[in-house]
């Protein structure tokens, strides 16, 4: 057969093929092995403080702060209808209870961002006022129908703010409005 | 000299019979395209190492319940599970409580519960010898529609029967508000 006037030969040249056989099986080995060991939820826990038991007249909040960093301590106030952040200074409303969906269902909830405003200005307070006494407790007292998730949320937004050592007490709303009235929100002062 | 042909040469065409697509494609070889395959398993095996636990799951979560997500990092350890629901009160898988208006309206220790936490502890102290602050903790595992008063019972039984430390079981969420 006659060859090109180049004299070259023209013949096309494969690149050799890759083998992936082996490739798939080391696949289909790893991947039942790692969907066992997968885990897609992860747990993690909140350690809570030792809890002050109070009586359903909600007199039985015993054994008051007695050192300085308990005396400092806020508390966070939840009852079915408003939010309020009582501190050493003052007791103030943070916020009112807004519906809001969850898994399809209206819920009441909070407003976690003003919370959020207010624990900061709280913490920049403290620093400034009694910069020698470090405040990780906070209190969450709530009335007796506020949910769970709520309190949650309520702790996450104290932990942002180096407030890590949430304890919950729950009082009749009559003791927490009196509470409110009288400057303290019930319960340890 | 003429060798005779090795075994290796000889073609073994017993009942083997060309089929006319065989013949008409002129023996072509069919390879499978195995590219797409392995580009999708790659990316399989990166998200499944991503989630990958070495430590394992070492609570198991209740179906009946849903349980609230966190941002807390604090890591889980095995201690004595009490689930606490709308329906019923269960300590290491065993009912303990059934859950009713009664339940619900008065706000202390529940006398069962602290019974059966103390036997609970009395068991392990006589199993190990001694207890420390390790065997003193429980994990709560509380649904999201639970209320404050039933959640305040559970621990301040908790607390009576001598388990100082209580906590809540929460699912762990990234900043964003994302599950991990």
């Amino acid at each position: 057969m006659a060859q090109p006037a180049s004299g070259r030969s023209h013949r096309v040249r494969h690149a050799p093929e890759l083998d992936l056989l082996p490739v798939m099986n080391l696949f289909c080995v790893i991947i039942p092995f790692l969907l066992l060991s997968a885990s897609f939820l992860e747990i993690s826990i909140i350690e809570m403080a030792p809890t002050e038991g109070i009586s359903a007249s909600g007199a039985g909040t015993t054994s008051l702060a007695q050192s300085e960093e308990q005396q400092l301590q806020p508390k966070v106030i939840l009852t079915d209808e408003s939010m309020f952040l009582s501190t050493v200074f003052r007791t103030n409303p943070i916020s009112d209870v807004f519906m809001e969906s969850r898994d399809g269902q209206m819920v009441p909830a909070y407003d976690l961002d003003v919370l959020s405003e207010a624990l900061a200005g709280f913490r920049d307070e403290l620093e400034e006022a009694f910069p020698s006494i470090p405040v990780r407790k906070i209190t969450i007292l709530t009335t007796d129908k506020v949910r769970y998730d709520n309190i949650v949320a309520v702790i996450d937004v104290c932990a942002e703010h180096g407030f890590d050592q949430p304890g919950l007490q729950v009082a009749a709303y009559s003791v927490i409005q009196r509470g409110i009235a009288a400057g303290g929100g019930g319960g340890a002062q | 000299m003429s060798s005779a042909p090795t075994k290796r040469h000889v073609p073994l065409l017993l009942g083997y019979k060309k089929s006319k697509a065989m013949v008409r494609g002129k023996d072509k070889k069919v390879s499978l395209n195995l590219t797409s395959m392995i580009d999708m398993f790659t990316i399989l095996v990166v998200f499944l190492i991503k989630s990958y636990s070495a430590e394992g799951q070492i609570v198991t979560v209740s179906d009946a319940l849903t349980l609230p997500e966190s941002r807390s990092q604090l890591q889980i350890e095995l201690n004595l599970d009490i689930v606490v629901t709308n329906d019923a009160i269960v300590v290491d898988g065993e009912p303990i409580v059934a859950v009713d208006e009664e339940v619900l309206r008065e706000a202390n220790p529940i006398p069962v519960l602290v019974e059966r936490l103390s036997d609970h502890l009395e068991y392990t102290r006589l199993m190990r010898g001694n207890t420390d602050e390790e065997e003193m903790k429980v994990n709560i595992q509380g649904d999201v529609a639970v209320q404050a008063i039933l959640l305040q019972r559970v621990m301040s039984s908790c607390a009576q029967a001598g388990y100082a430390t209580q906590n809540l079981t929460v699912i762990k969420v990234l900043e964003g508000g994302d599950e991990e």
